[in-house]
């Protein structure tokens, strides 16, 4: 498990140095997709489906997303971007297409709904993070503002 | 008489000026954030926030994700309007981060017109990742992933080596400028056909794994989120633009799959076991 979401913090950052994540946000990037990933993993151990998995990571993603933006002043975008690579539905989308080809319809046609369904379940993940108030993070925000100067 | 004209004439002109410039940065700013696939709030929100900090008092913005308009001072006499056609390009999140502290400083008044200029000049040249890095960056990318759905190690190994195929690939025709559809389809259908090769030279691997690995690159991650923040901001034409070309992408990767296995059922005669 604790190898995993260390190759899941690996393989976001790898992505995301395609995206051309801002240098000082790597570590940041690369913990939201563990996170992500760790969520996930957990969802499916307690017998939770692919779709409902996806849409607690989701969710959790895009409130780390959110919170690290707010601390780190960086748009969230920048987070969410990184960490919702870790749940995107490729197995789905190769699945569908390769029984379909085998002339599986019915193996197929439950791939794709599935797929879609995956997609819908991080879309309203997303939402449901998004649709919170943005002061309350603005004031975690300043609070590990507050917390950085004592220190200094 | 006249010379007082002329001088009047002259002051219009410079206001003129003035906002025509304030204007070009402005857009200018808004088309590199939308380049960089900022969300259509963002790009609005930036251009509106650097006119007013500028001092444009009437002004109107309408952004698109694949254009921007924008009109300051409509009845005066010192009217300017601009617009931008701004194509979908890739993603490069540190010019938003970049951009957006720009405007920022901007609005607190703490960076000149022309320091801001400047910067975004900077902006605007191509910062393009060193190719050998992007490509390592790849193959590590996709061999991690391939382990995450439960590839052995021997599959991350050929998944790593499929991944740096399909980045130079990527960077190649990015070069010669294909479009989109068809470098989603050829690259999905290169990494399938290179499993699927390694798996009938007996490597050993499972080409399931491997493939999936090698797709998740292209998995259109970035149009999706940005679909929907879009979407969820009331931006329903600029969401919907991007969820199709989402959806697109999905479709193009499946098709190339499918494209490169049935080939080699084809081949094989119905032989191969897959």
């Amino acid at each position: 498990m604790i190898i995993q979401i260390i190759v899941a913090m690996g393989s976001v950052l790898a992505f995301g140095v395609l995206f051309h994540i801002p240098k000082s946000e790597y570590l940041y990037c690369a913990l939201n997709g563990g996170i992500g990933w760790a969520v996930y993993q957990i969802c499916k151990d307690y017998s939770f489906g692919p779709t409902a998995s996806s849409l607690w990571a989701a969710l959790v993603l895009t409130l780390v997303a959110r919170v690290f933006s707010a601390v780190r002043k960086m748009p969230s975008t920048v987070f969410l971007i990184a960490g919702i690579f870790s749940l995107v539905p490729g197995s789905g989308v190769y699945y569908t297409a390769y029984y379909l080809i085998m002339n599986e319809l019915h193996k197929s046609t439950e791939k794709g709904i599935e797929t879609f369904k995956i997609a819908g379940a991080i879309v309203l993940g997303i939402v449901f993070g998004l649709s919170l108030p943005q002061n309350w993070f603005n004031r975690l925000g300043r609070l590990a503002e507050r917390k950085g100067q004592k220190k200094k | 008489m006249s010379a007082s004209k002329d001088s009047a004439r002259g002051a219009v002109r410079r206001q003129q000026r003035k906002y025509k410039e304030i204007l070009h940065l402005a857009v200018s700013m808004g088309e590199e954030l939308l380049k960089n696939g900022a969300e259509i709030y963002r790009v609005q929100e930036t251009v509106e926030h650097v006119m007013d900090a500028l001092g444009a008092e009437d002004y109107n913005v309408f952004v698109l994700t694949n254009g921007i308009f924008a009109t300051v001072h409509e009845n005066r006499e010192d009217s300017g309007s601009m617009v931008r056609n701004v194509p979908i390009g890739s993603v490069n999140l540190e010019n938003i981060a970049g951009l957006n502290q720009l405007s920022r400083e901007i609005c607190q008044g703490s960076c000149s017109i022309k320091e801001a200029q400047r910067r975004l000049g900077q902006y605007q040249e191509a910062s393009t990742l060193p190719h050998r890095e992007s490509v390592l960056a790849c193959g590590i990318g996709s061999a991690g992933f391939c382990y995450l759905l439960g590839g052995h190690l021997l599959d991350c190994m050929m998944t790593f080596f499929l991944g740096m195929m399909l980045q130079s690939f990527l960077l190649a025709s990015e070069k010669r400028q294909v479009s989109k559809f068809l470098t989603d389809i050829l690259g999905s259908a290169m990494v399938t056909i290179g499993g699927l090769v390694l798996y009938i030279l007996n490597f050993g691997i499972q080409f399931n794994h491997v493939i999936i690995g090698g797709i998740i690159l292209l998995m259109p991650g970035v149009s999706l989120v940005t679909a929907i923040r879009d979407l969820f901001n009331g931006d329903y034409l600029s969401g919907g633009i991007r969820l199709m070309d989402a959806l697109l992408t999905g479709m193009c990767i499946a098709i190339g799959v499918g494209a490169a296995i049935k080939l080699f059922q084809l081949l094989g005669g119905g032989m191969l076991p897959i």
